[in-house]
């Protein structure tokens, strides 16, 4: 490791011998400066935090970053073109229909797989003789699902997070039984309306009984089912998977540049098919949303440490005004006025970095309470983790406010004639 | 005889800035060799002062030239004065100023803890108890000044002053704030360093300081005349 040269480790040494000897002062200065640091630290946490949750929500709806998605257009033969160039790659297609689960030929509860809590979807409304009306209770017995086959582990594209059971799993024989993985929503009507578990899609041979293995969470506000593809085609011919006049549409998740993406696209190319692929920028996406709401934090916080600065500097002035004799000694005695700026910036910069660190601690303490107090009611908040970017800002913030503050006091020091001690 | 160490000509240095310039001194010639001691005496407000900044490298002449250890500095930068100062200068003032927060041997390491060149830790502890041990009071290294007497204070300021082993010492009116008897062992502390070599140039009010050293010169109205022992 490369020594530090002896300018600066005068400038260290007696920067640490000149906050010992004026630790009053210092504290002082700490004090002015700490709210400001407190600040930006908590901006920045802030931001990091938010920043991972948006993230986190992105991904969950879109995809991890990079992750292309293309989307085809309904054909009668996109279903086989798309299943067929998965087959074996990483790439996951994703076949979207309907499903109503409940007995042969009764209604939804939720036709078209509406969220149950929007509006009266499924209800008749009960009015009073004033024509005041409620919703009343539902009128159908079955709950109708967004139906998303998959046929690879979609969880390599998409971060659905685990609610209670299994995922999926694709490594077993496919199931006469469709295995289904359920998002919240649909969770939350199978759990306030027991229904019957009948499955039926539009153009199955049968009705097939399903077995709901898990929960997820995956962001949507609509019902929706997760099944193997291989699991519905034992019921579902591939061609009704993609029926033009009912508008499905197929994704299909894989990297860009892969093999899949140039296979996929020249095969639907030379069918006719219509084809889109879109590129997951989540953060981009996201660091836009957050520029301006980070910048506008920061400018705040920046302008309360700018009240920390102008402590230090006062302090920094009036500890410099004090030590009039002791600076010119020191030139006496052959130091260059370059290192008594220096001394006093190193004595600054220590301050604001003593001042870093003690806000980061409250920082991190601080968070840690939130999360224990708030953490049961706040998700986000749930074992969240001191970002370590806010205690890099913490620091900087620390030693820029150290160097502004101590700039004009080190002007001082380096300007104190030597003859000032000839003279006393 | 050997090089001189310090060769003044002609310097003179007028105070500017007031209503009409003063000449503070006036054609100073100066030769001091080294392990010489000089005594420079005269009246308050003579030039005693501003002829050991000039020497010192604190304060320029406005005429003339310096010569230090054969090489011309009468025109030298601030960043090369400071490191002349520290390689070959050791100041004893009036006043002791010793860091109060410091202890006696920090006062003194301060003189090497300066930005010129750097010293390990021990090396440094050594060379401190070296020069508080010269000046007889290595056993008050880890004291600090406000638990010290004047006479022991001016002993730290005197070790501050040799711990860079000096060329020339150079000493404002040392005893001017000790009694007698303590200002006697200050300046018996003083002449022992010109008996390494170094130069002592002190600028005194007190006769029998003066007496003293080898030579001894008076300043009046800026004009140094050396005087002649009768």
């Amino acid at each position: 490791m490369r020594r530090l040269s002896g300018s600066y480790r005068s400038a260290l040494i007696i920067g640490v011998q000149g906050i010992r000897a004026r630790k009053l002062r210092t504290l002082l200065s700490m004090i002015s400066l700490f709210l400001g640091v407190l600040a930006v630290v908590t901006v920045q946490a802030g931001a990091s935090i938010a920043e991972r949750a948006l993230m986190s929500d992105l991904e969950l709806r879109s995809g991890y970053d990079g992750t292309l998605i293309i989307d085809v257009m309904p054909h009668e033969k996109s279903p086989a073109i798309v299943t067929e160039t998965v087959k074996g790659s990483d790439a996951v297609a994703l076949i979207a229909t309907q499903a109503i689960i409940g007995e042969p030929g009764v209604s939804p509860i939720n036709p078209g797989a509406a969220p149950f809590d929007q509006g009266s979807w499924g209800t008749t409304d009960i009015c009073d003789d004033s024509g005041n009306c409620v919703p009343g209770p539902p009128t159908g017995e079955a709950i109708e699902v967004a139906l998303t086959a998959v046929t690879g582990d979609l969880m390599t594209y998409r971060p659905l997070r685990h609610v209670s059971g299994a995922w999926l799993d694709f490594s077993t024989v496919p199931s006469m039984s469709p295995r289904l993985v359920i998002n919240e929503e649909a969770a939350k009507g199978f759990q306030n309306h027991q229904v019957p578990a009948e499955m039926r899609v539009n153009g199955a041979k049968a009705n097939m009984t399903p077995q709901i293995v898990g929960v997820v969470n995956d962001g949507d506000v609509q019902p929706r089912a997760y099944v193997r593809h291989d699991e519905l085609t034992n019921w579902l011919p591939a061609a009704s998977m993609s029926d033009p006049n009912m508008g499905m549409p197929l994704q299909v998740m894989t990297t860009k540049g892969s093999a899949v993406e140039q296979v996929l696209t020249a095969k639907l190319r030379g069918a006719g098919i219509e084809s889109y692929a879109n590129l997951t920028e989540s953060r981009k996406q996201m660091e836009d949303q957050l520029k301006l709401m980070r910048l506008v934090f920061l400018s705040m916080a920046g302008l309360v440490l700018l009240i920390g600065v102008a402590g230090i500097l006062n302090v920094g002035l009036a500890t410099v005004g004090e030590r009039v004799e002791e600076f010119a000694l020191r030139r006496a005695v052959g130091t260059p006025r370059l290192l008594l700026a220096g001394i006093v910036l190193a004595e600054t910069m220590l301050t604001g970095l003593l001042t870093a660190a003690a806000a980061i601690g409250v920082g991190v303490a601080g968070l840690k309470v939130v999360s224990m107090v708030l953490g049961s009611r706040e998700p986000l908040l749930q074992g969240v983790q001191f970002p370590w970017d806010a205690g890099v800002a913490g620091i900087i913030a620390g030693i820029v406010a150290g160097v502004l503050g101590g700039f004009i006091p080190a002007l001082r020091a380096a300007g104190i004639p030597i003859a000032t001690v000839m003279r006393a | 005889m050997t090089q001189p160490i310090i060769e003044l000509a002609g310097i003179t240095r007028i105070l500017k800035g007031q209503e009409e310039p003063r000449t503070i001194l006036d054609g100073v010639d100066l030769t001091v060799h080294p392990g010489q001691s000089v005594a420079i005496v005269g009246r308050s407000g003579s030039g005693k002062s501003t002829l050991l900044s000039i020497l010192g490298l604190f304060d320029r002449p406005d005429q003339g030239t310096y010569v230090l250890d054969g090489q011309d500095i009468s025109r030298l930068p601030e960043r090369k004065a400071a490191k002349l100062r520290s390689s070959h200068f050791g100041f004893v003032f009036q006043r002791f100023f010793l860091l109060k927060h410091l202890t006696a041997a920090q006062n003194v390491a301060m003189a090497l803890v300066n930005g010129q060149g750097w010293l390990p830790r021990r090396q440094r502890r050594a060379r401190v108890l070296e020069a508080l041990d010269q000046v007889g009071i290595a056993h008050l290294a880890k004291n600090r000044p406000t638990r010290m007497s004047g006479g022991e204070q001016q002993r730290v300021a005197i070790a501050r002053a040799l711990v860079r082993d000096p060329r020339i010492l150079l000493a404002d009116e040392p005893t001017g704030a000790l009694d007698t008897e303590t200002g006697t062992a200050v300046i018996e502390a003083l002449l022992s360093a010109t008996h390494r070599g170094c130069s002592l140039v002190l600028v005194t009010h007190d006769r029998d300081h003066a007496a003293r050293m080898g030579r001894t010169m008076s300043l009046v109205d800026g004009v140094l005349t050396e005087r002649v022992p009768v």
